[in-house]
Protein backbone atom coordinates (compact mmCIF):
# COMPACT_ATOMS: atom_id res chain seq x y z
CA UNK A 1 0.00 0.00 0.00
CA UNK A 2 2.70 2.68 0.82
CA UNK A 3 4.81 1.44 -2.48
CA UNK A 4 1.48 2.22 -4.18
CA UNK A 5 0.71 5.92 -2.73
CA UNK A 6 4.63 6.32 -3.63
CA UNK A 7 4.15 5.40 -7.22
CA UNK A 8 0.91 8.41 -6.66
CA UNK A 9 3.05 10.55 -5.90
CA UNK A 10 5.97 10.15 -8.95
CA UNK A 11 2.36 9.82 -11.09
CA UNK A 12 2.18 13.45 -10.68
CA UNK A 13 0.81 16.33 -7.82
CA UNK A 14 -1.32 17.42 -10.72
CA UNK A 15 -3.42 14.18 -11.06
CA UNK A 16 -4.06 14.79 -7.64
CA UNK A 17 -4.72 18.26 -7.86
CA UNK A 18 -7.45 17.53 -10.72
CA UNK A 19 -8.67 14.85 -8.47
CA UNK A 20 -9.65 16.91 -5.91
CA UNK A 21 -10.72 19.64 -8.03
CA UNK A 22 -13.57 17.16 -9.57
CA UNK A 23 -14.34 15.58 -5.77
CA UNK A 24 -14.93 19.27 -4.62
CA UNK A 25 -16.75 20.23 -7.84
CA UNK A 26 -19.35 17.13 -7.54
CA UNK A 27 -19.56 17.69 -3.55
CA UNK A 28 -20.69 20.83 -4.37
CA UNK A 29 -22.88 19.92 -6.90
CA UNK A 30 -24.77 17.79 -4.56
CA UNK A 31 -24.21 20.26 -1.76
CA UNK A 32 -26.00 22.71 -4.42
CA UNK A 33 -28.92 20.30 -5.03
CA UNK A 34 -29.56 19.51 -1.00
CA UNK A 35 -30.11 23.18 -0.82
CA UNK A 36 -31.66 24.39 -3.31
CA UNK A 37 -33.13 21.63 -5.56
CA UNK A 38 -35.54 22.92 -7.67
CA UNK A 39 -32.49 24.48 -9.61
CA UNK A 40 -30.85 21.87 -9.86
CA UNK A 41 -33.82 19.72 -10.95
CA UNK A 42 -34.88 22.35 -13.56
CA UNK A 43 -30.88 21.52 -14.65
CA UNK A 44 -31.54 17.74 -14.45
CA UNK A 45 -34.66 18.57 -16.58
CA UNK A 46 -32.60 20.15 -19.46
CA UNK A 47 -29.76 17.89 -19.59
CA UNK A 48 -32.28 15.19 -20.15
CA UNK A 49 -34.08 17.59 -22.53
CA UNK A 50 -31.07 17.75 -24.70
CA UNK A 51 -29.88 13.95 -24.60
CA UNK A 52 -33.11 11.72 -24.13
CA UNK A 53 -35.16 13.07 -27.31
CA UNK A 54 -32.10 12.68 -29.63
CA UNK A 55 -31.93 8.91 -28.76
CA UNK A 56 -35.27 8.30 -29.84
CA UNK A 57 -34.40 6.99 -33.65
CA UNK A 58 -32.56 4.14 -31.60
CA UNK A 59 -35.24 3.86 -28.83
CA UNK A 60 -38.43 3.01 -31.23
CA UNK A 61 -36.76 0.34 -33.22
CA UNK A 62 -35.37 -1.67 -30.11
CA UNK A 63 -38.41 -1.18 -28.20
CA UNK A 64 -40.84 -1.96 -30.96
CA UNK A 65 -38.40 -5.37 -31.08
CA UNK A 66 -38.52 -6.27 -27.62
CA UNK A 67 -42.45 -5.49 -27.58
CA UNK A 68 -42.30 -7.29 -30.68
CA UNK A 69 -40.65 -10.42 -29.16
CA UNK A 70 -43.19 -10.32 -26.00
CA UNK A 71 -45.93 -10.71 -27.68
CA UNK A 72 -44.92 -12.76 -29.94
CA UNK A 73 -44.49 -15.06 -26.51
CA UNK A 74 -47.98 -14.51 -25.35
CA UNK A 75 -49.34 -15.73 -28.80
CA UNK A 76 -48.45 -19.13 -27.68
CA UNK A 77 -51.28 -18.52 -25.27
CA UNK A 78 -53.77 -17.25 -27.53
CA UNK A 79 -56.29 -20.24 -27.33
CA UNK A 80 -56.73 -19.59 -23.57
CA UNK A 81 -57.21 -16.32 -23.95
CA UNK A 82 -59.60 -16.42 -26.84
CA UNK A 83 -61.90 -18.69 -24.18
CA UNK A 84 -61.19 -16.19 -21.80
CA UNK A 85 -62.05 -12.91 -23.59
CA UNK A 86 -65.16 -14.65 -24.89
CA UNK A 87 -66.14 -14.78 -21.43
CA UNK A 88 -65.49 -11.74 -20.29
CA UNK A 89 -67.51 -10.68 -23.82
CA UNK A 90 -70.59 -12.03 -22.87
CA UNK A 91 -70.73 -10.25 -18.98
CA UNK A 92 -69.23 -6.95 -21.08
CA UNK A 93 -72.86 -7.15 -22.92
CA UNK A 94 -74.67 -6.91 -19.74
CA UNK A 95 -72.67 -4.02 -18.61
CA UNK A 96 -73.09 -2.34 -21.89
CA UNK A 97 -77.06 -2.48 -21.17
CA UNK A 98 -76.48 -1.11 -17.74
CA UNK A 99 -74.35 1.76 -18.64
CA UNK A 100 -76.05 3.14 -21.33
CA UNK A 101 -79.36 2.85 -19.67
CA UNK A 102 -77.65 4.90 -16.51
CA UNK A 103 -76.46 7.25 -19.22
CA UNK A 104 -79.97 8.24 -20.09
CA UNK A 105 -80.91 8.79 -16.84
CA UNK A 106 -78.32 10.51 -15.80
CA UNK A 107 -78.33 13.06 -19.16
CA UNK A 108 -82.04 13.46 -17.96
CA UNK A 109 -81.40 13.97 -14.22
CA UNK A 110 -78.41 16.54 -15.36
CA UNK A 111 -80.61 18.49 -17.94
CA UNK A 112 -83.88 18.54 -14.50
CA UNK A 113 -81.22 20.27 -12.43
CA UNK A 114 -79.96 22.60 -15.32
CA UNK A 115 -75.72 21.48 -13.96
CA UNK A 116 -73.18 23.13 -16.09
CA UNK A 117 -70.36 20.69 -16.29
CA UNK A 118 -66.53 21.71 -15.85
CA UNK A 119 -65.58 21.95 -19.65
CA UNK A 120 -61.88 22.51 -18.56
CA UNK A 121 -60.51 19.30 -18.35
CA UNK A 122 -58.95 18.99 -22.05
CA UNK A 123 -55.98 16.76 -22.37
CA UNK A 124 -52.64 16.67 -24.55
CA UNK A 125 -51.68 13.20 -25.03
CA UNK A 126 -47.81 12.50 -25.04
CA UNK A 127 -45.50 9.30 -26.14
CA UNK A 128 -44.23 7.73 -23.56
CA UNK A 129 -40.14 8.91 -24.27
CA UNK A 130 -38.23 6.80 -21.35
CA UNK A 131 -38.57 5.25 -18.12
CA UNK A 132 -36.72 6.04 -15.01
CA UNK A 133 -33.86 3.91 -15.63
CA UNK A 134 -33.72 2.77 -11.85
CA UNK A 135 -35.75 0.36 -10.31
CA UNK A 136 -36.01 2.74 -7.07
CA UNK A 137 -37.99 5.15 -9.14
CA UNK A 138 -41.05 5.17 -11.05
CA UNK A 139 -41.39 7.89 -13.11
CA UNK A 140 -41.63 8.26 -17.45
CA UNK A 141 -40.59 11.24 -19.98
CA UNK A 142 -43.49 12.22 -21.80
CA UNK A 143 -42.19 13.94 -25.26
CA UNK A 144 -44.42 17.08 -24.76
CA UNK A 145 -43.35 20.03 -22.16
CA UNK A 146 -43.23 23.54 -22.16
CA UNK A 147 -43.42 23.80 -26.12
CA UNK A 148 -46.80 22.68 -25.74
CA UNK A 149 -47.64 24.42 -22.55
CA UNK A 150 -47.07 21.42 -20.06
CA UNK A 151 -47.60 23.22 -16.20
CA UNK A 152 -46.26 21.15 -13.81
CA UNK A 153 -48.26 19.27 -11.36
CA UNK A 154 -50.88 18.37 -14.12
CA UNK A 155 -52.54 14.97 -13.86
CA UNK A 156 -52.21 12.11 -16.27
CA UNK A 157 -53.78 9.48 -17.09
CA UNK A 158 -53.81 6.40 -19.37
CA UNK A 159 -57.42 5.71 -21.35
CA UNK A 160 -58.80 4.24 -17.57
CA UNK A 161 -56.73 5.46 -14.90
CA UNK A 162 -54.63 8.15 -13.22
CA UNK A 163 -51.02 7.48 -13.87
CA UNK A 164 -49.13 10.11 -12.25
CA UNK A 165 -48.06 13.59 -11.81
CA UNK A 166 -46.00 15.89 -13.81
CA UNK A 167 -42.83 17.18 -11.97
CA UNK A 168 -40.11 18.46 -14.09
CA UNK A 169 -41.03 20.37 -17.16
CA UNK A 170 -38.72 20.83 -19.74
CA UNK A 171 -38.98 22.64 -23.26
CA UNK A 172 -39.56 19.62 -25.61
CA UNK A 173 -39.64 17.25 -22.52
CA UNK A 174 -41.94 16.72 -19.09
CA UNK A 175 -41.14 13.77 -16.18
CA UNK A 176 -43.91 12.06 -15.23
CA UNK A 177 -43.65 11.01 -11.57
CA UNK A 178 -46.06 7.95 -10.70
CA UNK A 179 -48.38 6.90 -8.52
CA UNK A 180 -46.20 4.16 -7.27
CA UNK A 181 -43.50 6.17 -7.18
CA UNK A 182 -42.18 6.44 -3.19
CA UNK A 183 -42.44 10.40 -3.27
CA UNK A 184 -46.02 10.19 -4.60
CA UNK A 185 -49.16 11.01 -2.27
CA UNK A 186 -52.52 11.15 -3.75
CA UNK A 187 -55.57 12.47 -2.02
CA UNK A 188 -58.33 10.45 -2.52
CA UNK A 189 -61.57 9.01 -1.70
CA UNK A 190 -63.37 5.42 -1.34
CA UNK A 191 -66.70 5.31 -3.05
CA UNK A 192 -69.43 4.01 -2.32
CA UNK A 193 -68.20 4.88 1.63
CA UNK A 194 -67.01 8.37 0.72
CA UNK A 195 -64.31 7.80 3.20
CA UNK A 196 -61.21 9.94 2.35
CA UNK A 197 -57.70 8.44 2.86
CA UNK A 198 -54.06 9.13 0.89
CA UNK A 199 -52.51 6.80 -1.40
CA UNK A 200 -49.19 6.34 -0.78
CA UNK A 201 -46.27 4.90 -3.02
CA UNK A 202 -43.78 2.73 -1.98
CA UNK A 203 -42.31 1.63 -5.12
CA UNK A 204 -44.58 -1.45 -5.55
CA UNK A 205 -47.18 -2.20 -8.21
CA UNK A 206 -50.11 -2.09 -5.62
CA UNK A 207 -50.00 1.11 -3.38
CA UNK A 208 -51.12 0.77 0.18
CA UNK A 209 -54.03 3.48 1.66
CA UNK A 210 -53.07 6.04 3.97
CA UNK A 211 -54.65 7.81 6.99
CA UNK A 212 -58.07 5.93 6.62
CA UNK A 213 -60.16 7.36 9.37
CA UNK A 214 -62.69 4.02 9.07
CA UNK A 215 -61.00 0.75 7.73
CA UNK A 216 -64.24 -0.82 8.41
CA UNK A 217 -66.58 0.87 5.75
CA UNK A 218 -63.75 -0.29 2.95
CA UNK A 219 -64.13 -3.13 1.47
CA UNK A 220 -62.10 -4.97 -0.92
CA UNK A 221 -63.34 -3.94 -4.78
CA UNK A 222 -64.56 -0.08 -3.61
CA UNK A 223 -63.82 2.30 -6.10
CA UNK A 224 -60.91 4.61 -5.05
CA UNK A 225 -60.50 8.26 -6.94
CA UNK A 226 -59.08 11.29 -6.52
CA UNK A 227 -60.70 13.62 -4.22
CA UNK A 228 -58.95 16.74 -5.57
CA UNK A 229 -58.16 18.11 -1.50
CA UNK A 230 -54.70 19.97 -1.67
CA UNK A 231 -56.15 21.50 -5.07
CA UNK A 232 -53.37 19.53 -7.18
CA UNK A 233 -55.50 17.06 -9.42
CA UNK A 234 -59.15 17.32 -10.55
CA UNK A 235 -61.43 15.43 -8.44
CA UNK A 236 -62.92 12.11 -9.79
CA UNK A 237 -59.85 10.73 -11.39
CA UNK A 238 -60.42 6.86 -11.16
CA UNK A 239 -57.39 5.72 -9.17
CA UNK A 240 -58.46 1.79 -9.06
CA UNK A 241 -60.22 -0.49 -6.78
CA UNK A 242 -59.32 -1.62 -3.16
CA UNK A 243 -57.27 -4.43 -2.43
CA UNK A 244 -56.77 -6.18 0.70
CA UNK A 245 -53.50 -7.49 1.03
CA UNK A 246 -51.51 -10.36 2.95
CA UNK A 247 -51.01 -8.43 6.08
CA UNK A 248 -54.57 -7.10 6.12
CA UNK A 249 -53.31 -3.83 4.55
CA UNK A 250 -55.55 -2.48 2.48
CA UNK A 251 -53.98 -1.35 -1.06
CA UNK A 252 -54.96 -0.13 -4.25
CA UNK A 253 -55.07 -2.10 -7.68
CA UNK A 254 -54.02 0.22 -9.99
CA UNK A 255 -56.56 0.53 -13.09
CA UNK A 256 -54.27 2.03 -15.61
CA UNK A 257 -51.84 -0.78 -17.22
CA UNK A 258 -48.72 0.35 -16.25
CA UNK A 259 -46.80 -2.68 -17.65
CA UNK A 260 -47.14 -1.11 -20.79
CA UNK A 261 -46.94 2.19 -21.22
CA UNK A 262 -47.01 4.16 -24.42
CA UNK A 263 -49.00 6.85 -24.77
CA UNK A 264 -50.57 9.11 -21.76
CA UNK A 265 -52.98 11.84 -21.69
CA UNK A 266 -51.86 14.95 -19.69
CA UNK A 267 -54.81 16.36 -17.93
CA UNK A 268 -55.48 20.44 -18.64
CA UNK A 269 -56.12 21.23 -15.40
CA UNK A 270 -55.92 25.46 -14.11
CA UNK A 271 -56.95 24.75 -9.97
CA UNK A 272 -60.45 24.36 -8.70
CA UNK A 273 -62.44 27.82 -8.00
CA UNK A 274 -62.23 28.33 -3.93
CA UNK A 275 -65.39 29.77 -2.63
CA UNK A 276 -65.23 32.75 -0.84
CA UNK A 277 -68.15 34.52 -1.78
CA UNK A 278 -70.82 33.29 0.29
CA UNK A 279 -73.29 35.76 0.96
CA UNK A 280 -75.27 35.23 -2.18
CA UNK A 281 -75.91 32.00 -1.30
CA UNK A 282 -77.17 32.84 2.55
CA UNK A 283 -79.45 35.87 1.49
CA UNK A 284 -81.19 34.01 -1.39
CA UNK A 285 -81.38 36.96 -3.93
CA UNK A 286 -79.26 35.47 -6.17
CA UNK A 287 -79.68 31.53 -7.96
CA UNK A 288 -77.80 28.94 -6.16
CA UNK A 289 -74.69 28.02 -8.53
CA UNK A 290 -72.90 24.92 -8.38
CA UNK A 291 -69.34 25.29 -6.98
CA UNK A 292 -66.55 24.21 -9.38
CA UNK A 293 -66.33 21.38 -6.58
CA UNK A 294 -69.78 20.35 -6.71
CA UNK A 295 -70.03 20.28 -10.85
CA UNK A 296 -66.21 18.11 -10.31
CA UNK A 297 -68.52 15.64 -8.12
CA UNK A 298 -71.14 15.53 -10.89
CA UNK A 299 -69.08 15.18 -13.66
CA UNK A 300 -67.39 12.18 -12.21
CA UNK A 301 -71.24 10.72 -11.87
CA UNK A 302 -71.59 11.63 -15.40
CA UNK A 303 -68.21 9.26 -16.40
CA UNK B 1 4.62 4.78 -32.99
CA UNK B 2 3.79 7.58 -30.31
CA UNK B 3 1.41 8.83 -32.72
CA UNK B 4 -0.22 5.37 -32.68
CA UNK B 5 -0.12 5.17 -29.69
CA UNK B 6 -1.90 8.56 -28.83
CA UNK B 7 -4.44 7.75 -31.24
CA UNK B 8 -5.19 4.57 -29.70
CA UNK B 9 -5.44 6.37 -26.56
CA UNK B 10 -8.06 8.83 -27.63
CA UNK B 11 -9.83 6.26 -29.21
CA UNK B 12 -10.46 4.32 -26.09
CA UNK B 13 -11.48 6.94 -24.09
CA UNK B 14 -14.09 8.07 -26.73
CA UNK B 15 -14.89 4.22 -26.61
CA UNK B 16 -15.48 4.57 -23.09
CA UNK B 17 -17.77 7.52 -23.06
CA UNK B 18 -19.55 5.66 -25.84
CA UNK B 19 -19.60 2.21 -23.96
CA UNK B 20 -21.01 4.54 -20.96
CA UNK B 21 -23.76 6.05 -23.07
CA UNK B 22 -24.95 2.87 -24.56
CA UNK B 23 -25.89 1.39 -20.87
CA UNK B 24 -27.51 4.47 -20.31
CA UNK B 25 -29.63 4.35 -23.52
CA UNK B 26 -30.58 0.77 -22.38
CA UNK B 27 -31.56 1.74 -18.40
CA UNK B 28 -33.39 4.10 -20.00
CA UNK B 29 -35.42 2.00 -23.00
CA UNK B 30 -39.30 2.68 -21.57
CA UNK B 31 -39.78 -1.49 -21.49
CA UNK B 32 -40.03 -1.61 -17.32
CA UNK B 33 -42.81 0.97 -16.41
CA UNK B 34 -44.08 -0.82 -13.79
CA UNK B 35 -42.87 -1.23 -10.18
CA UNK B 36 -41.52 -3.77 -8.63
CA UNK B 37 -39.44 -4.82 -11.82
CA UNK B 38 -35.82 -6.51 -11.78
CA UNK B 39 -32.68 -4.75 -10.12
CA UNK B 40 -30.23 -4.16 -12.77
CA UNK B 41 -26.02 -4.42 -11.12
CA UNK B 42 -25.07 -0.73 -11.48
CA UNK B 43 -22.99 -1.46 -15.35
CA UNK B 44 -21.40 2.43 -15.40
CA UNK B 45 -19.51 1.81 -12.22
CA UNK B 46 -18.74 -2.00 -12.47
CA UNK B 47 -16.81 -0.72 -16.38
CA UNK B 48 -15.14 2.05 -14.56
CA UNK B 49 -13.74 0.36 -12.28
CA UNK B 50 -12.39 -2.72 -14.43
CA UNK B 51 -11.17 -0.21 -16.59
CA UNK B 52 -9.41 1.60 -14.06
CA UNK B 53 -7.61 -1.52 -13.18
CA UNK B 54 -6.51 -2.08 -16.65
CA UNK B 55 -5.60 0.98 -18.16
CA UNK B 56 -5.86 3.97 -16.02
CA UNK B 57 -4.81 6.13 -18.95
CA UNK B 58 -8.19 5.22 -20.57
CA UNK B 59 -10.09 6.30 -18.04
CA UNK B 60 -9.17 9.79 -16.86
CA UNK B 61 -10.11 11.53 -13.93
CA UNK B 62 -11.80 13.60 -15.75
CA UNK B 63 -14.01 11.52 -18.00
CA UNK B 64 -15.09 9.28 -15.14
CA UNK B 65 -16.40 12.34 -13.31
CA UNK B 66 -18.46 13.42 -16.37
CA UNK B 67 -19.93 9.96 -16.75
CA UNK B 68 -20.63 9.32 -13.51
CA UNK B 69 -22.29 12.44 -13.13
CA UNK B 70 -24.10 12.10 -16.39
CA UNK B 71 -25.68 8.94 -15.17
CA UNK B 72 -26.63 10.54 -11.67
CA UNK B 73 -28.54 12.95 -14.02
CA UNK B 74 -30.13 10.96 -16.29
CA UNK B 75 -30.99 7.96 -14.15
CA UNK B 76 -32.92 10.37 -11.39
CA UNK B 77 -30.21 10.06 -8.44
CA UNK B 78 -29.48 12.97 -6.09
CA UNK B 79 -26.71 14.73 -8.66
CA UNK B 80 -22.69 14.28 -7.47
CA UNK B 81 -22.76 11.86 -4.72
CA UNK B 82 -23.16 8.77 -6.36
CA UNK B 83 -20.23 10.42 -8.81
CA UNK B 84 -17.79 11.42 -6.46
CA UNK B 85 -17.73 7.75 -4.17
CA UNK B 86 -17.13 6.27 -7.81
CA UNK B 87 -14.72 8.51 -8.88
CA UNK B 88 -13.10 8.01 -5.60
CA UNK B 89 -13.13 4.30 -5.57
CA UNK B 90 -12.15 4.73 -9.36
CA UNK B 91 -8.78 6.93 -8.55
CA UNK B 92 -8.34 4.41 -5.26
CA UNK B 93 -8.04 1.13 -7.47
CA UNK B 94 -6.29 3.13 -10.42
CA UNK B 95 -3.59 3.80 -7.44
CA UNK B 96 -3.27 0.03 -6.82
CA UNK B 97 -3.08 -0.80 -10.44
CA UNK B 98 0.41 -1.47 -10.78
CA UNK B 99 0.02 -4.26 -7.89
CA UNK B 100 -2.59 -5.88 -9.32
CA UNK B 101 -1.27 -5.92 -12.39
CA UNK B 102 0.36 -9.77 -11.67
CA UNK B 103 -2.62 -10.91 -8.95
CA UNK B 104 -5.28 -13.12 -10.16
CA UNK B 105 -8.50 -12.01 -11.02
CA UNK B 106 -9.42 -13.51 -7.35
CA UNK B 107 -7.73 -10.97 -5.06
CA UNK B 108 -8.88 -8.31 -8.03
CA UNK B 109 -12.10 -8.81 -7.18
CA UNK B 110 -11.83 -9.18 -3.67
CA UNK B 111 -10.52 -5.37 -3.64
CA UNK B 112 -13.03 -4.32 -6.07
CA UNK B 113 -15.87 -5.95 -4.13
CA UNK B 114 -14.79 -4.23 -1.21
CA UNK B 115 -15.40 -0.91 -2.78
CA UNK B 116 -18.21 -1.81 -4.20
CA UNK B 117 -20.02 -3.03 -0.64
CA UNK B 118 -18.14 0.44 0.77
CA UNK B 119 -19.46 3.27 -1.51
CA UNK B 120 -22.95 1.63 -1.41
CA UNK B 121 -23.51 1.35 2.01
CA UNK B 122 -21.74 4.80 2.57
CA UNK B 123 -24.07 6.49 -0.03
CA UNK B 124 -27.10 4.94 1.46
CA UNK B 125 -26.18 6.04 4.68
CA UNK B 126 -24.94 10.20 4.05
CA UNK B 127 -28.27 10.39 2.20
CA UNK B 128 -30.42 8.63 5.69
CA UNK B 129 -28.04 11.56 7.47
CA UNK B 130 -29.19 14.32 5.52
CA UNK B 131 -32.90 13.11 5.50
CA UNK B 132 -32.82 12.81 1.76
CA UNK B 133 -35.51 10.58 0.34
CA UNK B 134 -33.71 7.21 -0.83
CA UNK B 135 -34.37 3.52 -2.21
CA UNK B 136 -35.50 1.20 1.17
CA UNK B 137 -32.49 -0.76 2.33
CA UNK B 138 -33.05 -3.94 1.21
CA UNK B 139 -33.45 -3.76 -2.82
CA UNK B 140 -30.17 -1.37 -1.93
CA UNK B 141 -28.47 -3.87 -0.73
CA UNK B 142 -30.21 -6.61 -3.35
CA UNK B 143 -28.33 -3.71 -5.72
CA UNK B 144 -24.92 -4.28 -4.33
CA UNK B 145 -24.64 -8.08 -4.31
CA UNK B 146 -26.03 -8.47 -7.75
CA UNK B 147 -23.45 -5.62 -8.67
CA UNK B 148 -20.45 -7.54 -7.34
CA UNK B 149 -21.94 -10.60 -9.13
CA UNK B 150 -22.09 -8.85 -12.05
CA UNK B 151 -18.05 -8.04 -12.10
CA UNK B 152 -16.53 -11.02 -13.45
CA UNK B 153 -19.01 -10.71 -16.30
CA UNK B 154 -17.88 -7.58 -17.26
CA UNK B 155 -14.37 -8.30 -16.79
CA UNK B 156 -14.81 -10.82 -19.35
CA UNK B 157 -16.68 -8.24 -21.75
CA UNK B 158 -13.93 -5.69 -20.63
CA UNK B 159 -10.96 -8.32 -21.71
CA UNK B 160 -12.53 -10.49 -24.40
CA UNK B 161 -14.66 -7.89 -26.55
CA UNK B 162 -13.17 -4.62 -25.65
CA UNK B 163 -10.01 -5.35 -25.71
CA UNK B 164 -8.77 -4.11 -22.81
CA UNK B 165 -6.52 -5.57 -20.90
CA UNK B 166 -3.28 -5.29 -18.39
CA UNK B 167 -0.21 -3.35 -19.76
CA UNK B 168 1.90 -5.69 -20.26
CA UNK B 169 5.22 -4.81 -18.23
CA UNK B 170 7.41 -3.86 -21.33
CA UNK B 171 4.72 -2.13 -22.72
CA UNK B 172 5.73 1.63 -21.22
CA UNK B 173 4.59 3.51 -24.56
CA UNK B 174 1.17 4.78 -23.61
CA UNK B 175 2.27 5.83 -20.58
CA UNK B 176 4.81 7.50 -21.73
CA UNK B 177 2.70 9.77 -23.75
CA UNK B 178 -0.42 10.45 -21.41
CA UNK B 179 -1.13 14.05 -21.44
Amino acid sequence: MAKDSKDLDYAGPLRRLVLAVLVLILTGIFLLWLIDSPRVERFRAQVTDQIVPNLDWAMAPVTGTIYLARDFQSYRRIVEQNSEMRRELRQMQSWIEAALQLEQENARLLDLNNVRLDPRLTYITGVVLADSGSPFRQSVLLNVGARDGIVEGWATMDGIGLVGRVSGVAQNTSRVIMVTDASSRIPAVIQPSGQRAIVAGDNSAAPPIDFLENPDLVRPGDRVITSGDGGVFPAGLLLGQVAAAPGGRLRVRLAADYERLEFLRVLRHYGNEPVSDTTDVLDGSAPVQPTSDEAAELSEVTE
Amino acid sequence: MNEQVSSRLWTMRLGFGLLVLAILFLHLLPLQTGAGGLIWPNFVLCFGLAWSVRRPEFVPAVLLAVVFLMADLLLQRPPGLWAVLALIACEQMKGQSRGLRDASLASEFVSVAVWFVGIGIAYHRILALLLVERAPLVPALVQIVVTVLAYPLVVAITHGLLGVRKAAPNEMGSKGVRS
